[in-house]
């Protein structure tokens, strides 16, 4: 009932817009982490319309839409494993400035949609060169690795790994396309993606061209429990310390008590 | 099923961490030891941070070590006035190896330094337990070498401030426990570990102690300094995930029953060569974890 609801919501704020427009609304705007959390699929729903009332996006020329799922700045600190006396340690401290998370879908490849300067200014997304002037050595003997590697390759290491842990994602195909001029795109959120604050943003392209933009904004939590634990771990950690303490001592001898002959 | 655990920020299947949990309390209940050295490689291995793995570890090893001393309280095999002066030594070497973690955690090389030392004295317990347990197999039944009573080192009795402990029917200063409960307090905070396997032989060998009151007193000794080094390393590091512990608990808790059941089938010397092929094997496959390139080319962390 609520997926119609904001279907409805969304047909009728888009009929008195202006030439081809674009809005979006999610399902959820809480994604709650708790005991059980192993990800997440959110739904953004959208409307699109055009001078002449809703057209279907598949049947009009050109469109594209993206989505787009973007953190809060953020600094990943990197360090490379290298080889030194037999064996493998972690070297110099490498800093990357970087959205903390950043998740796409798009009805087609990316690089097909908009050119990359676009892309770029729209942070739909990421390359290589967009992220290699974000990366600061934090040590005169960082500095000479990152020399030596090259700031390129450093941030394509980077951007391997952002997408291996789902932090990072461009997906293709995400966007289905509904009744009339309504759509709607699937974002999945891997396991590891951190609690924060994010914006959805939807993009709408036409031959190329970005035509129309609409936002929402989608918070990540931690609830119940787990929440509780890890803010008193971090606001009150001696309480929290002792805590465990005591809950071990009465573990440890109800333990024994259990198993008294 | 996936149990998300709060302060490592992961999710886990909580019934391998059971399992685990199970199976370091079957060897532990089987051989008479805390187990904490294995249970942090254990949980290295299945992905946990180890600084994590370290940091919990002392909440997991003050329940198994209440469990153990209720026996020995009541068969009054505890030497409270020695069990005091190991605790103070352990209180200080317990700040100093949080420090010491707190430091190499910041420089992003703790998790080497952690491996390092678990290689080190595996390599050093394991071997030592296994050319012991093998010379006692070998050894003929019928002519039992007479056991020489080492005599304390006349520096012992050198140091100031002897008094008496009656319990232990010695006449020593309290400086050796001290120092000797620091250096297992700095291993307690920096490994996760009891540090039973070094405490028992010291008691014996160097303050000669009566074997009946040393188990007793080494667990009175483990259970203060590791709330001491939980509630630093909550401070410190918060690397203290409660959870984690409990499932640890809720395995070694059965397992231990059922360890100290099998243990009596099985003859001493041959337990002890098990416990020390166990030991070189986990020590081994640290060895190839640090010397095998690793699977991913840099570590990355959020700040």
């Amino acid at each position: 009932m609520r997926f119609l609801a904001i279907l409805c919501a969304l047909f009728l704020a888009a009929l008195p817009a202006r030439a081809a427009d674009i809005a979006i609304a999610l399902t959820d705007d809480l994604i709650k982490v708790d005991a059980g959390f192993s990800g997440a699929k959110i739904v953004l729903f959208g409307a699109l319309s055009d001078a002449d009332g809703a057209v279907a996006p598949k049947e009009g020329p050109g469109y594209d839409i993206v989505a787009v799922v973007r953190g809060p700045g953020s600094i990943f600190r990197m360090r490379p494993m290298l080889h030194q006396d037999l064996i493998w340690k972690a070297g110099p401290a490498i800093d990357i400035g970087a959205p903390e998370l950043l998740l796409t879908s798009a009805n087609r490849p990316l690089d097909e949609i908009a050119s990359p300067p676009l892309r770029r200014a729209l942070g739909l997304g990421a390359e290589a060169a967009w992220i290699a002037p974000g990366v600061v050595a934090a040590s005169p003997k960082a500095a000479r690795y990152v020399q030596e590697t090259g700031a390129l390759s450093i941030a394509e290491s980077f951007l391997e790994h952002v997408r291996k842990v789902g932090r990072f994602r461009e997906a293709v195909g995400g966007v289905k396309f509904r009744k009339g001029a309504l759509f709607s795109i699937d974002v999945e959120l891997a396991p590891a993606t951190p609690v924060g604050d994010y914006a959805v943003e939807v993009f709408l392209f036409r031959d190329g061209a970005l035509i129309s933009r609409d936002g929402a904004k989608l918070s990540v939590r931690k609830v119940g429990l787990e929440r509780e634990i890890y803010e008193l771990a971090h606001s009150q950690p001696f309480a929290y310390g002792l805590g465990c303490v005591i809950i071990s001592l009465i573990a440890g001898w109800l333990a024994a008590a259990a198993f008294r002959k | 099923m996936q149990v998300y655990l709060p302060i490592a920020e992961m999710p886990v299947d909580p019934f391998v961490v059971l399992a685990m949990g199970g199976a370091v309390g079957f060897l532990s209940g089987m051989f008479g030891v805390g187990g904490g050295f294995l249970i942090t490689p254990l949980l290295i291995f299945y992905g946990i941070p180890p600084a994590i793995a370290v940091g919990t570890q002392g909440a997991q090893l003050v329940a198994s070590s209440v469990s153990g001393l209720t026996a020995h309280l009541k068969r009054k095999t505890v030497d409270f006035e020695m069990g005091r002066f190991l605790v103070i030594g352990g209180g200080f070497g317990s700040l100093a190896g949080v420090i010491l973690f707190g430091y190499l955690n910041a420089r992003g090389q703790i998790d080497l330094y952690i491996a390092l030392a678990y290689v080190i004295f595996l390599g050093i317990v394991g071997a030592l337990m296994f050319a012991e347990s093998a010379r006692a197999i070998l050894r003929d039944p019928t002519k039992r070498p007479a056991r020489k009573r080492t005599r304390r080192g006349a520096w012992m009795a050198a140091l100031p401030y002897a008094m008496r402990f009656r319990r232990s029917q010695l006449y020593i200063s309290p400086i050796p426990p001290i120092v000797l409960g620091f250096l297992v307090g700095v291993l307690s905070a920096f490994m996760g570990v009891g540090g039973g396997f070094i405490m028992v032989p010291a008691m014996i060998y160097i303050l000669h102690m009566p074997t009946n009151v040393v188990i007793g007193t080494s667990l009175f000794q483990i259970i203060f300094v590791m709330a001491i080094t939980t509630i630093l390393h909550a401070v410190a590091n918060q690397t203290v995930d409660i959870v984690l512990a409990l499932l640890l608990l809720a395995g070694g808790v059965f397992g231990a029953q059922a360890g100290a059941k099998a243990g009596v089938l099985l003859k001493a010397e041959h337990l002890r060569a098990l416990l020390a092929l166990i030991v070189l094997a986990v020590c081994t496959r640290l060895v190839f974890e640090l010397a095998l390139p690793p699977e991913e080319p840099y570590v990355v962390e959020t700040l």
